[in-house]
């Protein structure tokens, strides 16, 4: 197990994601698309953390600065979770392709 | 030679890569909820094998139990029905093509770049709990505040107005 | 005296008519007399400091009063607001608040019962306060800007019968034309800006008398310069507008131009006359200028029948014949003229306001006549003052007549004979005025019915008569003081002097004009149609004053006008349909194709990020 599995695992995750906010229709895929490629940036992080051999000290900030990153996720989740709702109430609808009132 | 280790980590990112891969094509969205939560708890597993017991522990609450709630409740507080036939939008082959490109790219890098690489430590959670409210105090709490703005701020978004907007 | 004292002493002297000017525009309504005696009162004030600082400025030993603030600091430039009380200045605040006082109290009189008596003694304040300004400052800049202040104040007031369409076309005749002349004078101080780096006068003289200045710059920027003065002072051929101007009320008339607003193109040149004296040829084109205006005007004068137009053509004439003496060196003669025309030309607009008044505000000297015995002290002293712009002996127009012509002898003795010429010319045509005014009898109802004007009318009158007749004693040294003289209180190397025979020609010229005068439209010896028949080609001619408006007004309707025109056709097409229109058109056009790339999707816009994104990592990479 080395960091290049961790590397390649986060790559993988980030790509799905990629591709899910890219392709997915509905407001709340692509937000769910979203949190795996944070995820994959804190897989990442913590490959380089764990296998790099950078000693306890900075092993254990990494760790801490995962727990601040998911934090920050969690808090982009609520309000994202609540622009959907909000725009739900007015439109009626989540899908992204009849939020198009910037069209040319 | 095939180690625990090495066997663990693939069960662990075949879970999350699954679980990824049908959050993005699935056709009906709770199961997109449900294989959200398979790739959120593949991850916890991941975290595991980095000597990172307490956030996978965080991993299994937050995104396994919160997020994944929440995201439920949002779909629940929607109508459903909606949600049929929301799949994927016109650009699909473009996507597929550049979340290829861009997969293609960074492996590429990450080959390119190969990094020596070395065991870590386990981490006790006294340490980390240390860290956290020692070193990063500040940091810690200023993430408690822009966890509450966040928080009132999606209740003042979602509140139903006097007029009923 | 305390030289602080007298510094913010100067600055009061504009500063208390510009505050006048602001009380009386803004509050009229609630001061008695609508203000009026907030203007007179400001203006008297302003004479008393004149008094101070004069007393100042001779214990002083005529040094110059220099008071100056930084107003612009550039660095290498300063541009500063300075007051500068010399030799030329005083005398002209004095003469400017003098006759600005009298006029004022005149027109409490002369303007009862206007609907817009508070602003007329308003500009009044505004116009006393700028030409104030003018005559005190310093540098260049600043006396541009007075001298902008002033024509907007002359404009007020010759339009100020705005309902009248005369006094509207007036207005702005005046305006347009002394605008070509200071669009001159602005170039020339730009040019002299340029050349020198500074806008004080003293340091502009100084940088030009040490060299500093090209010929060709002094020679342009004199010349442009001496355009602006040729605009303020209705020299030829800019001097149409001033025959005009008199659909003014007529004490504007006699402040403004006739005593003090048309004198600042002579206070100009005077001004700047060192700098004049290095351009080659400059004052031969100012005593050309001013020889040429000096007689026409007088020819003009003397065929015109409407009492106020000869008055103007009048004051034409002596300005050129101010500027004839300034081109010949004679600047203390001209300034001594331009103080003694001022109470002579204040004092007979003053008395044609009066006699006006009497006769129900009409002009025309035909339907005047035998108003002596009706308007005694209104006669008398127009009298006076016809006998002191004719150069009759004992009056105070003769001695300054005197010596410009002394100077012009000296300088230029070619212009002497023609010079005569003119100063006979304008002593019959002063004459002739008195005569048809107040000789004979009355010719209309209006004569008939003609009535002596109020006190407050008759009072400035007689004190200007008095002026008129006294002031010339000014031109002789004291036995007793160490007064040596006007011209050497000008100029200290003019020394007062006469010479007899230029004197004695003087006398029976002027006394020739004024007895033919006399004998043509006082006695009636000879028939008025006798003497223009074999001349009746030039009669016409001047009788429409040389054609000049119609040549005017044909240069502006077929050139100015075609030429405007050609300037729509490429505004219209040009600058508009092209510049304008056509920015605002391709944007419009360009933006209709553009916004298609705008799908308004969001996933569009993603895709296109990470595209963009990886790309930007991609050439960060091969760069790399």
């Amino acid at each position: 197990m080395t960091i290049i599995h961790f590397q390649f695992l986060s790559a993988i995750l980030f790509s799905l994601g990629l591709y899910g906010v890219l392709a997915r229709r509905s407001a709340v895929l692509i937000l769910m698309s979203i949190e795996l490629m944070l995820n994959a940036v804190n897989i990442n992080l913590i490959g380089f953390v764990a296998f790099r051999g950078f000693g306890q000290e900075i092993q254990t900030f990494g760790q801490v600065l995962i727990i601040f990153v998911i934090t920050i996720a969690a808090a982009e989740l609520a309000l994202a979770i609540a622009i959907i709702l909000r725009i739900y109430r007015n439109k009626n609808s989540v899908n992204v392709d009849e939020m198009n009132i910037l069209k040319g | 030679m095939i180690s625990i280790d090495l066997i663990l980590f693939f069960i662990a990112s075949s879970l999350v890569v699954g679980g990824g891969f049908l959050v993005v094509t699935v056709k009906n969205i709770v199961y997109a909820a449900f294989a959200l939560l398979v790739a959120m708890l593949g991850t916890a597993g991941i975290f595991l094998l980095a000597f990172a017991d307490f956030l996978a522990l965080v991993q299994i609450l937050i995104y396994g139990g919160a997020v994944v709630v929440v995201i439920l409740f949002a779909l629940m507080l929607t109508r459903l029905e909606d949600f049929k036939g929301l799949t994927d939008n016109s650009q699909k082959p473009l996507a597929v093509l550049v979340s290829l490109t861009v997969l293609t790219i960074m492996l590429y890098a990450i080959v390119a770049t190969a990094m020596p690489t070395s065991q870590g430590d386990a981490i006790s959670m006294i340490d980390l709990g240390v860290s956290l409210f020692q070193d990063w105090a500040i940091p810690f709490e200023v993430a408690s505040l822009v966890l509450l703005v966040a928080l009132i701020g999606a209740v003042v978004l979602v509140r139903q107005d006097e007029e009923g907007r | 005296m305390d030289l602080f004292l007298v510094n913010n002493l100067i600055w009061m002297l504009p500063l208390i008519c510009v505050f006048a000017f602001l009380i009386i525009a803004l509050f009229s309504q609630y001061i008695p007399t609508q203000g009026a005696i907030v203007s007179i009162g400001s203006i008297g004030i302003a004479f008393l400091i004149f008094i101070f600082v004069l007393i100042d400025f001779v214990n002083g030993g005529l040094l110059p009063i220099h008071s100056s603030f930084t107003w612009i600091d550039l660095g290498e430039w300063q541009i500063s607001w300075g007051l500068l009380i010399d030799r030329i200045s005083i005398v002209m605040i004095g003469l400017i608040t003098f006759v600005a006082f009298l006029v004022q109290i005149y027109s409490v009189g002369y303007m009862k019962g206007d609907s817009r008596f508070g602003w007329y003694f308003a500009v009044h304040s505004l116009f006393a306060a700028a030409m104030l300004l003018l005559v005190l400052s310093d540098n260049l800049l600043l006396l541009y800007f007075a001298w902008e202040l002033v024509g907007l104040g002359s404009y007020l007031l010759i339009g100020f019968w705005y309902e009248k369409k005369s006094a509207a076309e007036a207005a702005k005749k005046a305006f347009v034309t002394t605008r070509i002349g200071d669009v001159g004078l602005l170039i020339g101080i730009i040019i002299l800006f340029k050349a020198s780096g500074t806008f004080d006068i003293s340091s502009i003289i100084h940088v030009a008398q040490e060299g500093g200045i090209s010929n060709d710059v002094i020679f342009w920027s004199s010349l442009l310069i001496f355009l602006g003065a040729m605009g303020k002072s209705a020299q030829f051929p800019l001097h149409v507008w001033l025959p005009d101007a008199m659909e003014g009320p007529t004490p504007v008339s006699a402040l403004i131009h006739a005593a003090t607003m048309v004198a600042a193109g002579i206070y100009l040149v005077g001004r700047m006359f060192p700098l004049f004296e290095l351009g080659p040829g400059i004052l031969t084109i100012i005593s050309i200028v001013g020889i040429v205006t000096f007689i026409l005007a007088g020819a003009i004068a003397l065929v015109m029948t409407d009492i106020k137009r000869v008055l103007a053509y009048s004051t034409i004439s002596h300005l050129g014949l101010m500027m004839l003496s300034l081109g010949s060196f004679g600047a203390p003669a001209a300034f001594f003229h331009l103080v003694i025309h001022g109470f002579s030309k204040a004092l007979l607009f003053l008395g044609a306001g009066s006699v006006m008044h009497g006769m129900h505000d009409q002009t025309e000297v035909e339907l005047m006549g035998g108003l002596r015995k009706k308007m005694p002290i209104t006669s008398i002293t127009f009298l006076i003052g016809t006998l002191s712009l004719a150069g009759i002996v004992p009056l105070s127009g003769f001695f300054s007549k005197d010596e410009i012509l002394i100077s012009i002898w000296e300088y230029n003795p070619w212009f002497f004979p023609v010079t005569l010429f003119g100063v006979f010319l304008s002593s019959l045509y002063m004459i002739r005025l008195y005569c048809l005014i107040f000789l004979s009898s009355a010719r209309s109802d209006y004569s008939e019915k003609a009535h002596e004007s109020p006190r407050i009318m008759t009072y400035p009158l007689i004190i200007l008569s008095v002026l008129a007749v006294f002031s010339g004693l000014l031109a002789f040294p004291s036995p007793i003081t160490e007064w040596q003289g006007f011209a050497a209180f000008i100029d200290d190397h003019h020394k007062f002097h006469m010479v007899p025979w230029i004197t004695a020609v003087s006398i029976v010229v002027a006394f020739s004009g004024a007895f033919l005068g006399w004998v043509i439209y006082g006695a009636r010896k000879i028939e008025i149609t006798a003497i223009s028949k074999p001349f009746k080609f030039i009669y016409q001619l001047v009788s429409r004053k040389f054609l000049f408006d119609e040549i005017y007004s044909w240069i502006a309707t077929k050139i100015v006008f075609t030429f405007a025109r050609w300037l729509t056709v490429f505004d219209r097409v040009i600058v508009n349909d092209t510049g304008i229109d056509g920015v605002g058109n391709s944007t419009k056009k360009s933006a209709d194709r553009l916004k298609y790339f705008q799908s308004g999707y969001l996933y569009n816009y993603s895709l296109v990020m990470v595209i963009g994104l990886f790309l930007m990592a991609i050439i960060w990479w091969v760069i790399e």
